[in-house]
């Protein structure tokens, strides 16, 4: 059995390091995040599954897929899921942590030959302490229109130094 | 005769929504008896390579030590997202049979992925995930191996739906290091069903 580090890792939030990447201050709300465009070929599922261990047939195998009632082998949860953490990622830089998801609901599944979009824009934003919270609105689509969410990805950010507020504030869309 | 077959399908529906009644009886209890499901590996380099690469994710905080340390981390980090993937155990241990049939699409004779497991309820074939929530504490670095505590009911719905009839389900773990510290909290909503076949969907 491995042993777990010794001291736990810090939050850069709220640590003195130089972050990279964006700053709560940067950001509004309606800000959109770049697109992500994820092309879902047989490929690239094998490779999620491979990666993320979700081995269920349903996401790699279109003849079982098709024994469970689905019309093609289609992206497994972790891949979909990631594929928020992309966008997110993509957009706020090294600086911000995901601190929690919400409303990632599947609603229809994302077949093999279409082109996953994950779109994404700045819903809220507030102060908690030092800590700057981001709640980024999520959605996947393909041609078929909204296949998962919308739900929120919630970051925190770096603030400026001299930014720090002892009150909560926000602001929503 | 048209009411006679009125009661008869209303008796059917009545008869596979009460296969599902020990398990909405069962809502609220931990069917794991509060012990923690490992995953099969702790969090490592190669791996968390592996994650990204059908991402095509770009971040430095998951490949490169330096930069992790830079941003306060003692090592890379797991990606948020990988809080199910690193919770998933082992699929085969020495002295196990995984397969046991040389059928095209045969399955392997246990796998955390899917329904199997479940004490309760009709027996199922179909299953996929629904919806999922997170809470995370703080990031997993590389060297720690994460596990779910805990497989507490949350909610048992009996539904027909296009592709069967089952049950949906919300089930909710901790997420705990081997040190024992809760890192966070996920509820993961699942439909495990029998199959129509696809002429009959």
């Amino acid at each position: 059995m491995t042993s777990p580090v010794t001291s736990p890792p810090t939050d850069p939030s709220s640590s003195a390091v130089a972050p990279s990447g964006l700053h709560f201050e940067d950001v509004a709300v309606g800000d959109g995040l770049p697109t992500v465009a994820l092309p879902l070929t047989v490929y690239r599922l094998v490779m999620a599954a491979g990666s993320n261990r979700d081995f269920n047939s349903i996401h790699h195998n279109s003849e079982y897929a098709r024994s469970t009632g689905a019309e093609e082998m289609y992206a497994n949860t972790s891949f979909l899921m990631s594929s928020w953490e992309r966008a997110v990622r993509d957009w706020m830089g090294l600086g911000g942590r995901i601190r929690a998801i919400r409303g990632f609901r599947m609603r229809s599944f994302n077949y093999v030959g279409e082109t996953m979009r994950v779109i994404a824009e700045v819903a809220a934003t507030r102060t908690e302490g030092d800590l700057g919270i981001v709640e980024v609105a999520i959605r996947c689509e393909t041609s078929a229109g909204v296949t998962v969410g919308p739900g929120v990805v919630e970051v925190v950010l770096p603030r400026r130094t001299g930014s720090t507020s002892t009150t909560t504030e926000g602001s929503t869309a | 005769m048209t009411s006679l077959t009125s009661t008869t399908e209303t008796d059917r529906e009545a008869d596979w929504k009460a296969e599902w009644q020990p398990v909405v009886d069962a809502v609220g209890d931990d069917f794991a008896d509060g012990a923690v499901t490992w995953g099969g590996d702790p969090v490592e380099p190669g791996a968390v390579r592996r994650y990204l690469e059908p991402l095509e994710l770009d971040c430095a905080l998951h490949t490169d030590a330096d930069v992790a340390r830079a941003h306060g981390y003692s090592d890379i980090t797991m990606p948020a997202t990988g809080v199910i993937a690193w919770t998933i155990p082992k699929a085969w241990v020495p002295g196990d049979t995984l397969f046991d049939s040389d059928a095209r699409d045969a399955q392997p004779v246990k796998t955390a992925i899917n329904n199997a497991d479940m004490p309760l309820g009709p027996r199922t074939t179909g299953f996929f995930g629904t919806d999922i929530e997170v809470d995370l504490e703080r990031d997993v670095v590389a060297g720690e191996r994460i596990g779910r505590r805990g497989r507490r009911l949350v909610s048992c719905t009996p539904k027909e739906t296009g592709v069967g009839r089952g049950a949906f389900m919300t089930w909710e773990s901790e997420i705990v290091t081997e040190a024992g510290e809760v890192v966070g909290r996920i509820r993961i909503g699942t439909y495990a069903y029998v199959p129509r076949p696809k002429e009959q969907a």
